[in-house]
């Protein structure tokens, strides 16, 4: 039992994921469920960057695949909506597998680059095959319409789909990370010689967790893309990956709860904190709430100060409050790759 | 264990903290109060296409000027706009939260094909309108039977390049023709309507046709030395600002000089060829193009009473702006035209009352009560099976600076009203 | 022949702005072991500054332009001293995340100040061509080429023969030997920023005037930056300039040559021309594989 994480967490989880629809307007309830697809998706870059300590700066092309998948079998193929997440799933799980197996002779920046790569390559290849994906029109997906005889919104039944699904892969995740599996990725991230010397094919280690976390993104996709009823090339931009980055970091590298934090600031950041926030500056400072790019400077400075306060996340936060107050400073195993100076 | 927990009770404190901000019960009409009507759009403030910023500004500044008036039948306009980066997936949650959160009456002005493609089934699915929505693409206009709450605004890009076809056979029967145009559906949208204004006879007056794609990340010099070999004399440009430009410098530097030159209405604009001349260009003069809209770049309407409205207008409410930015002007129009149709929608507000006065409007010269800020004749028209607001435009010439207009007004689209 | 000699002279002078970039990206990393994402924006932002000392662009003036490499110069090392640093304890992801902040800030904060609109940037350069036996060889490509080139070199001379070279490359090398013998690393820190963003200035500079002043102008180069970095070897300058040469004259030999190269494939063919360069070499075609002992 342990094993699939506290239980009285989950239990507390489950319970408010339940309550909420009840306790929030439907428009809340509808970025709630992005939320839940959002943790999915970060549970999975977690895995590779947090647990296995692989920097991947692509994952948007992952929930990019899935989403398309997903349109394309529900718009072009007729195939029923639900069934299509697996699948999404698979085929970015497959993809990012194949990208896995040369991907791990690179060392870490190089990595990171290379991984800098594949949305970049996706939207071109998005854009060439225009008869398949719709080119830069995209395609729209139908509204995701209530099943089971429910007679819900659409944004209320969207969120029994999104956290359906979190709530299924949340215990997965910590399945795979507390096991021998979960060792070996550890070890991987914290002395890939030592782990060579262990008998740990490194190698195989990170490509099974490129895979799996595609698999991740995959899934968050094509939720993503019913969520949003319509997909094209500009819906996944490098933006994405980056927002996917700074949910891990800002929830906390290596912390799978910690994902939680990271899917609540990377949904609502952009659309209601960011405004918010310059709306009160605009009370104190007069300033131009509309002038282009100011959103962009309130974004990154809170991203700033949040690093400031919280270099290891909110779980990092988490672990002071808790942990013992002497460890603060120099947290013995900082989740991610090791910092420059020590030991690789 | 206790850190999970920890973690999980803090993330839901902050996820009710912010979910509990849920927005005002609607109103009867959602939108509408005794004293105001909310409309709200997405626009671009940020990234690549930030360009167009300055349209919500003069829209602003013109809704601004209407309230000072007295409003619309005693209400005044409450006009927001969110930045939506130009990317469809913030366009389709910050509409949510227009229509969902803050009731808005209508969604007005929204720009961009793709965003705007985005939300256009469930803005119909919940009868809200998109009125006036800022792209060419044909689509909004012409699909109206199955999006009823959907309409466009501006002259559309196919018609736009019928025009652009029609000029070529009565004038340049015999030219041959090399065309730049953009990979993706506005380029595509002015090809398909420019070899229609050939008509078949005269397709063949296309020597090559090149493809450029916006995402490309190198100007398209190779696309101009496809052209220049081809020995076309009359280059086509389909593509916005950057890429045009780019071609108009490149073009003179591989030496390649063709006897015309036809530009798109969205990049040939004075500030944009002034760039491409100072950036080395010497095919830039005697570039032809359409205009519908007074330009405020343009000294030669000064005099007209809508450009001088226009002006009190922007440095009433809009001192900071650029009076002399044509997206300003751009803003200031399209205001008027929602302001007209509300007004006619009268005192008893309603989304569905909204969209039959926008399906049936006609301001023209002949009623005065024409666009003031749109060229002198142009008329605002829908009626019926035809709806597309806007589709007179005339053609216009670049010379010493400036854009001459060339003759009268073409209509796009049906008869010349 | 003609388009061949076009095509080259093109790629040199592309290839030498995304070299001068990936020499930015390189210094960074080798004193800190973080890529600076940031680069490109720190470029673009430093070219705003030149425009507003050039008076908005009406024509090119070299003090402007030096000018502008000074503020650059002292711009960098202030960045690292007041942003990065603090983070410096923190994980390597973490400072990766700040320079990404960084990134958004700069972005947004040009575009705040001089607004989105599109630009003109002066070259220094004619914009008229030398004609070869009927090649066009443009005199900006050339012009371009030559003041990078210059400004690599004037850097080299620095690391090669001045003291102050000489302890940043110690202090890059073994940051614990080099604090022993009185380097103060820190500072070090400081001046390899000052001197990535005076690099990143120059690229800017030189790369405006063809793709125009706008907040976004330097997105694209940055991409071809990082891969010319690890091209030549994330710890390589030689590398870096060699890298963002041979990518420049490839992706335009490409896109003359190739067909089935469309526009929109150009960048994933690039990118998986690199991928295969990698899988060969995996730390770049100068790059020094390190063995590590146990």
């Amino acid at each position: 039992m342990k094993r699939l994480g506290n239980p009285v967490a989950l239990g507390v989880l489950v319970v408010a994921v339940i309550a909420a629809p009840f306790l929030f307007s439907n428009y809340r309830t509808y970025q709630l469920a992005f939320v839940g697809l959002y943790l999915v998706a970060l549970l999975g870059l977690d895995i590779l960057t947090g647990f296995t300590g692989q920097i991947s700066l692509g994952h948007g092309a992952f929930m990019g695949i899935g989403a398309y998948t997903t349109t394309i079998l529900v718009v072009d193929h007729g195939v029923r909506d639900l069934w299509t997440i697996p699948l999404g799933g698979l085929i970015a799980g497959v993809i990012g597998l194949a990208f896995g197996i040369p991907a791990t002779r690179f060392a870490g920046p190089y990595l990171a680059l290379a991984t800098f790569a594949i949305p970049l390559a996706f939207i071109g290849l998005l854009k060439r095959f225009p008869h398949f994906t719709g080119g830069n029109v995209g395609k729209n997906l139908p509204q995701l319409k209530a099943e089971f005889g429910w007679h819900t919104s659409p944004s209320i039944w969207f969120y029994v789909v999104c956290w359906t699904v979190a709530l299924v892969m949340l215990p997965l995740a910590f399945f795979i990370v507390r096991g021998r599996f979960g060792r070996a990725m550890r070890s991987v991230r914290d002395s890939e010689i030592a782990a060579t010397a262990n008998g740990i094919s490194t190698a195989g280690v990170k490509t099974l967790a490129f895979g799996i976390s595609a698999f991740y993104c995959g899934v968050a996709g094509s939720l993503y893309g019913i969520g949003i009823t319509y997909v094209n090339p500009d819906t996944f931009p490098i933006d994405l990956s980056i927002l996917l980055l700074v949910g891990i970091v800002l929830g906390g590298a290596g912390s799978l709860y910690g994902m939680l934090f990271g899917a609540l600031f990377v949904e609502f950041i952009r659309i209601s904190w960011g405004p918010a926030l310059l709306n009160l500056f605009s009370k104190v400072h007069h300033i131009d709430t509309h002038a282009p790019g100011s959103g962009l400077v309130v974004y990154g400075v809170v991203l700033l100060l949040v690093l400031y306060a919280a270099p290891s996340g909110a779980a990092g936060l988490a672990r002071f409050s808790f942990g013992s107050k002497t460890r603060i400073i120099r947290p013995r195993h900082p989740p991610g790759p090791p910092a420059k100076g020590e030991n690789a | 264990m206790r850190k999970t927990f920890l973690l999980v009770v803090a993330a839901l404190a902050v996820a009710a903290a912010v979910g509990a901000t849920a927005g005002a019960r609607p109103a009867a009409t959602p939108g509408v109060t005794a004293k105001s009507i909310l409309l709200e759009g997405t626009y671009p403030l940020s990234g690549p296409a930030s360009g167009y910023a300055p349209i919500p500004v003069g829209m602003g500044a013109y809704f601004s000027y209407a309230n000072a008036k007295g409003g619309v039948n005693g209400r005044k306009i409450n006009w927001k706009y969110e930045d939506d980066g130009y990317n469809p997936a913030n366009t389709v949650q910050i509409t949510h939260k227009f229509v969902e959160q803050d009731h808005a009456f209508a969604i007005v002005g929204g720009l961009g094909t793709e965003p705007q493609l985005a939300v256009r089934q469930y803005l119909n699915d919940n009868k809200v309108p998109q009125l006036f929505v800022a792209t060419g693409a044909t689509t909004f206009d012409r699909d109206y039977a199955q999006y009823p709450w959907t309409i466009g605004w501006q002259p559309d890009y196919e018609a736009e390049g019928a025009i652009y076809g029609k000029y070529v056979v009565a004038n340049l029967p015999n030219a041959k023709i090399g065309v730049l145009y953009q990979n993706d559906d506005y380029g595509h949208d002015y090809l398909r309507g420019f070899k229609a204004g050939l008509r078949a006879a005269h397709q063949s007056q296309i020597v090559t046709a090149q493809a450029y794609d916006l995402s490309a990340t190198t100007p398209p010099a190779v696309q101009m030395a496809k052209i220049k070999a081809s020995g076309a004399d009359t280059l086509v440009l389909f593509a916005t600002p950057t890429p045009t430009i780019q071609a108009y410098v490149i073009g003179t530097k591989l030496g390649y000089k063709p006897a015309n030159v036809i530009t798109n209405s969205v990049s040939a604009t004075d500030p944009f060829l002034t760039i491409a001349e100072k950036s080395g260009s010497n095919i830039v003069e005697g570039t032809i193009s359409v205009g519908y809209l007074l330009d405020p770049s343009n000294p030669i309407y000064n005099k007209q009473p809508g450009m001088k409205l226009y002006r009190q207008i922007m440095a009433k409410y809009a001192p900071k702006a650029n009076a002399n930015d044509p997206l300003n002007l751009y803003g200031v129009a399209k205001a008027w035209n929602v302001v007209q149709v509300l007004k006619a929608a009268g005192p008893n507000l309603t989304r569905a009352g909204l969209m039959a006065v926008a399906r049936k409007m006609n301001y023209s010269p002949g009623d005065k009560n024409a666009n003031p800020f749109a060229l002198p004749g142009v008329v605002t028209f829908t009626h019926n099976n035809f709806q597309y607001p806007i589709s007179q435009v005339t053609l216009v010439k670049y010379v010493n600076h400036v854009f001459q207009p060339q003759g009268k007004l073409l209509a796009g689209r049906g008869a010349l009203r | 022949m003609q388009t061949f000699f076009q095509t080259l002279t093109t790629g040199l002078a592309d290839g030498s702005i995304y070299g001068s970039l990936a020499l930015a990206l390189v210094l960074i990393y080798k004193a800190t072991e973080v890529i600076n994402f940031a680069q490109g924006e720190m470029a673009m932002f430093t070219t705003y500054i030149a425009w507003a000392l050039m008076g908005h662009g009406s024509s090119f003036e070299w003090w402007a332009f030096f000018a502008t490499l000074g503020i650059a110069f002292v711009g960098g090392a202030a960045l690292q001293q007041t942003v990065i640093r603090p983070l410096e304890r923190a994980s390597v992801l973490t400072a990766v995340m700040a320079t990404i902040a960084l990134l958004v800030i700069l972005n947004g904060l040009a575009a705040w100040i001089w607004s989105p609109q599109l630009q003109f940037f002066p070259s220094p350069f004619p914009t008229s061509s030398w004609v070869i036996g009927g090649v066009h060889i443009s005199k900006q490509d050339v012009g371009t080429f030559g003041v990078v080139m210059a400004c690599v070199l004037v850097l080299w001379l620095f690391f090669r023969f001045t003291k102050l070279g000489l302890a940043m490359r110690a202090g890059a090398l073994n940051p614990s030997a080099a604090r022993l013998m009185g380097v103060r690393a820190s500072w070090l820190l400081a001046l390899g920023w000052g001197f990535a963003a005076a690099l990143g200035a120059v690229s800017g500079m030189m790369v405006a005037p063809t793709v125009f002043l706008t907040p976004n102008m330097m997105q694209a180069v940055l991409i071809y930056a990082f891969a010319a970095a690890i091209l030549g070897g994330l710890e390589s300058p030689v590398g870096a300039i060699a890298g963002g040469l041979s990518l420049g004259v490839l992706l335009n030999m490409l896109g003359q040559y190739v067909h089935p190269v469309t526009s929109e494939l150009q960048l994933p063919v690039a990118l998986a021309i690199l991928l295969v360069v990698l899988l060969i070499k995996p730390a770049g075609l100068f790059g020094r594989v390190v063995v590590k002992r146990v």
